[in-house]
């Protein structure tokens, strides 16, 4: 492969996830495509791995889940991010923002 | 958290709904995945499978969402449980052997332990038990003999002076009571005792007050203190009865109290001989110390004392060094005693700890034996599932899941096993209430134990967990293409797991021989005793005792001729042959004994000092009980006071102090000069005295109308033996009779048949013999289920071997003859192992046994026999079906 893609960091797909319901509803295959879109296409992520992901932040209550109708008047499970989520991005979003400042200063100075 | 909690409860109780909108919601990723693809211009079918790679494995990730809804442990527990049961369905012979294995293992070793840890280990049933303790005098190293002593009344009263780490300390000996007044006569073991001994222990009457410290002080008035069973049975239960007052020793004593049923201390139970104690308590009777003693008194007195609260046991050594320091500024004879403290519940114990230990070592036996037998087949079992797990792991099964599957059904196993197994204890423990003897006590109070069946249960679980994991692990870290390739699990499999299985399969038989070794040499045992010569010919022999009270009967003169009247008395009584009196018959008690002198072997130092015991007899006694004159005369009625002062040696006496000569006619006397030697004119073969185990010791027979010591021994109990020519018990009536024609207010005591008192001294080596013989049967029984178990899944794995082997040209029989002749080398193995550990282990036990040694050559031979015996027996039928294996349809296996 021409293009070699990174896995995706332990614990940041929650991050992910949580910044891209940050803009608003969207169905589990929405949230992939646009994940892979926006990392333009750096990060590896395979798409089931999404689902649980998605199960488990439902089940902390950062996310709710609610049954729609797609584009395509196809039943289809929207997520929406929670008052708790939004405060949940924000610390992480922070922490990894502090972590990469690290990280980056760390390998500068080496 | 009230969500989550919402959301596990939603995913718990509506899972289907869950899981159906689960399938939905990946089914929506899927379209819209091809639908992307196509719009960029792939065929459906290229777009599917690429939706499907870049998806990635659908169950799992179903399984991972479930996971991620953390309902997954109840559900796949769930599961576990629906598919545990469906392989037990299809798998019934392997389930039916474990779980009946587990049960007879668990349900019939907790049973008989429960049975006895009632029976043996009951906590004391007074509430302050724990904090009392007892103490004992202790001889200085230069004094042989008992380990502690009693205390005489001097030292008892320094202890009440001096002691201040007790707040009550009581005192106590046995005395004997003639009730009188109340239709028979009848003598009752009593106790006089001071008002702490109540106290410490903390029980009150039921009716009235216990002793006051008014009662300690001799006194006009006498009062007396009733056992639950005598006022049941002698005074019909009547409330009344306080204030009343009865007659004993002739004189007129005012109850006071009742005690409850469960409370019968002091009692021989667990308390050393030295201290001379009732069976069972019926009355007591204030001790009375005497305020002044000129010198110690006799040491005949228990003591025990309850710690004042917060006390250490160190604070108990310096008071008691106090109380010595006092004891020999006021005694200097005292220099050099010290005194014991020891705790009244592990004073109560150490007796019974020995048969216990014994019953708890073949407990463990029979369970190590279940264990193994569990771990075998657990084994077999998971290695016939390698395929099985390694197509699940194919499947996208991850381990743990099947590790949890495995444990799950190995818990089930558990669970029936020990289930059942309760079921069987509990049967077990009605047909003992039921069925069991009377004499046991405490029986009808047992309950299965629940701490040894939790016990026995998760032994055999671990175990199961164990032996089912362990290679079901390895299975599932195999590597899968090289084990979905392998064509056939049967011909192939792992080296290491037979191995394991034979090993245990060894270990069984092993422990199985030990057991059964143990139980064959207390069988021998009990039944050299009963064939061992003990002296004495019990059949037709009525033997009773009678205690002449002190009041009517001081003088020994006296006493001798009321005995010779009520011998004559009963000689005349038609159907009895001969009787006689002893101090002590066979069965009766342990007779006095004292230093001796040999005129003819003068000691050279005092601790050579010969011994031997001193009984009285009359003419006669010997044909009664059917003991041997070997040499010489009996005794007659003509050996009195004026004659010649004459004895009758046992047989051990005469090889142990005239070694080498002949004793008829020699001298032989007590150790105090001044009574005179008597001439031995008899010798008469050893007689048992309080058990058929007994070793004889020394013992010199007198002419009880020869008596010129006259306070030692005590005439005042004798005992009478009577050979009758019927049926001993027929003659109970007239013998009452034929006593109080003489005197009607002579209490009859402990009338019995001889081989009624030699049975009941058995007692405990019966119970022993039958708890451990049916533990071995027991052990015998699971060994032969996992040989069979073993055999049969060896035969099973080798149809295509068997088959393959007559196809080219094997004879049925010999196939027959490999089968078994595998099985005799795992058990021959065993049984070699067995005997080591037999010959090693064996040695432990040898306080129960007689007459044979530890390693009794015939019974290591005949149960090394039956062992094999049972194991061929076992694997028959497995064997039998190999024979028959059709070699077409074997081969068609592979």
């Amino acid at each position: 492969m021409t293009n070699p893609r990174i896995d995706l960091p332990q614990g940041t797909l929650d991050l992910l996830i949580l910044r891209t319901l940050a803009l608003g509803p969207q169905h589990g295959w929405a949230i992939s495509e646009r994940v892979q879109q926006v990392s333009s296409e750096v990060l590896r992520i395979q798409q089931g791995s999404l689902y649980p992901a998605l199960h488990r932040l439902e089940r902390r209550g950062w996310i709710r889940a609610k049954w729609g109708t797609s584009d395509n008047n196809r039943r289809a499970k929207y997520y929406e991010l929670t008052r708790q989520g939004q405060k949940q991005l924000e610390v992480e979003k922070d922490s990894w923002l502090k972590l990469t400042a690290a990280v980056a200063r760390v390998l500068e100075s080496a | 958290m009230l969500s989550d909690l919402r959301f596990r409860l939603r995913a718990l109780f509506q899972s289907d709904a869950v899981e159906s909108e689960l399938d939905d919601e990946l089914q929506f990723h899927m379209e819209k995945e091809v639908e992307k693809n196509k719009m960029a211009g792939v065929p459906e079918q290229e777009a599917i499978r690429r939706a499907r790679i870049a998806f990635g494995g659908n169950d799992q990730v179903k399984e991972e969402c479930r996971e991620a809804r953390g309902t997954s442990f109840v559900e796949t527990t769930l599961q576990d449980l629906r598919y545990g049961f469906r392989s037990m369905v299809r798998n019934p012979v392997f389930f039916s052997i474990a779980v009946l294995t587990l049960a007879l293992g668990i349900g019939a070793s907790t049973a008989i332990f429960s049975l006895v840890n009632t029976i043996l280990l009951r906590p004391l049933p007074y509430p302050k038990a724990d904090r009392v303790l007892m103490l004992w005098r202790k001889a200085p190293l230069a004094i042989v003999g008992s380990e502690v002593f009693p205390w005489n009344p001097r030292e008892v009263r320094i202890l009440l002076q001096t002691a201040n780490t007790f707040q009550n300390i009581g005192a106590f000996k046995k005395d004997s009571f003639n009730l009188t007044g109340v239709s028979n006569p009848e003598l009752l073991e009593g106790v006089r005792a001071t008002a702490g001994m109540f106290t410490a222990l903390g029980v009150p009457p039921t009716l009235g007050r216990p002793f006051s410290s008014e009662d300690d002080s001799p006194g006009p008035e006498l009062v007396v203190i009733l056992s639950n069973r005598l006022w049941q049975t002698r005074f019909g239960a009547d409330r009344a009865i306080i204030g009343k007052a009865i007659n004993l020793n002739g004189s007129a004593y005012t109850v006071i109290g009742v005690m409850p049923a469960t409370f019968t201390f002091p009692n021989t139970e667990g308390i050393p001989d030295v201290l001379d104690l009732p069976k069972e308590t019926q009355l007591w009777v204030p001790l009375a110390l005497p305020m002044a003693y000129p010198v110690g008194g006799p040491n005949e007195l228990g003591v025990i004392a309850e710690l004042k609260s917060g006390v250490t046991p160190s604070r108990v050594q310096e008071d008691l060094a106090v109380f010595e320091k006092r004891l020999q500024e006021q005694i200097p004879q005292e220099k050099g005693w010290t005194s014991r403290a020891i705790p009244l519940a592990q004073q109560t114990i150490s007796d019974t700890r020995r048969p216990l230990l014994l019953l708890l070592g073949a407990v463990t036996v029979v369970l190590l034996i279940a264990c193994s037998n569990v771990a075998g087949l657990s084994l077999n079992r998971s290695i016939a599932r390698r395929r099985e797990l390694t197509l699940r792991g194919a499947l996208g099964a991850r381990r743990g899941r099947l590790i949890r599957q495995l444990l799950t059904e190995s818990l089930l196993l558990s669970l029936g096993g020990g289930l059942l197994g309760i079921g069987l204890g509990e049967a077990g423990i009605f047909v003992a209430k039921r069925f069991g003897p009377e004499t046991i006590p405490h029986l009808r109070e047992t309950g299965l134990d629940l701490r040894v069946i939790t016990y026995a249960v998760a032994v055999t679980a671990i175990t199961g967990v164990l032996f089912g994991l362990v290679p079901a692990l390895g299975a599932t870290r195999m590597n899968l293409i090289e084990a979905l390739k392998e064509r056939s699990q049967r011909s192939g499999g792992s080296t290491t797991a037979p191995k394991i299985r034979n090993t245990l399969l060894m270990a069984q038989m092993a422990l199985a021989l030990v057991l059964v070794i143990a139980a064959g040499l207390l069988v021998r045992s009990f039944y050299r005793m009963l064939r061992s010569d003990a002296g004495f010919d019990a059949t037709r022999v009525i033997t009773f005792e009678l205690p002449l009270p002190s009041t009517k009967y001081s003088d020994t003169d006296r006493m001798a001729q009321v005995y010779k009247e009520i011998l004559d008395h009963l000689q005349s009584i038609p159907g009895v042959r001969s009787a006689g009196i002893a101090s002590v018959v066979p069965m009766g008690g342990a007779p006095d004994g004292t230093g001796i002198r040999i005129p003819e072997h003068p000691r050279l130092r005092d601790s050579e000092a010969p011994y031997a015991n001193y009984s009285f007899i009359s003419a006669g006694y010997f044909s009664s009980i059917g003991a041997q004159l070997l040499r010489g005369r009996d005794v007659t009625d003509a050996d009195t006071l004026q004659g010649m002062p004459v004895t009758i040696i046992n047989a051990t006496m005469a090889k142990k102090y005239f070694p080498g000569e002949d004793p008829m006619g020699k001298q032989v006397g007590v150790g105090l000069t001044r009574f005179p030697a008597r001439t031995i004119i008899g010798i008469v073969a050893d007689i048992k005295h309080g058990s058929l185990r007994e070793e004889a010791a020394p013992e010199m027979f007198v002419p009880y109308t020869q008596n010129e010591i006259r306070i030692w021994p005590s005439m005042q109990t004798m005992q009478f033996a009577v050979r009758t020519q019927t049926d001993p018990a027929s003659l109970a009536a007239s013998i009452e009779r034929a006593v109080h024609s003489v005197d009607p207010d002579l209490p009859i005591a402990k009338l019995a048949t001889l081989t009624m008192l030699v049975s009941n001294s058995m007692t405990a080596d019966r119970l022993s013999m039958l708890l451990v013989g049916s533990f071995g049967t027991l052990a015998l029984i699971l060994a032969s289920i996992g040989m069979y178990g073993v055999i049969s899944y060896s035969v099973m794995q080798r149809t295509s071997e068997i088959g393959v082997r007559m196809a080219l040209g094997a004879a049925r029989g010999e196939i027959f003859i490999m089968v078994i002749g595998q099985a005799a080398r795992l058990a021959g193995t065993g049984i070699v192992i067995g005997i080591i550990a037999a010959l090693a282990s064996t040695h432990l036990m040898s306080h129960f046994l007689y007459g044979i040694g530890a390693s009794d050559p015939t019974t290591f031979v005949l149960v090394a026999a039956l062992l094999i015996l049972t194991a061929l027996l076992a694997c028959y039928i497995p064997a039998r079906k190999a024979m028959k294996v059709e070699p077409m349809l074997a081969l068609r296996y592979e």
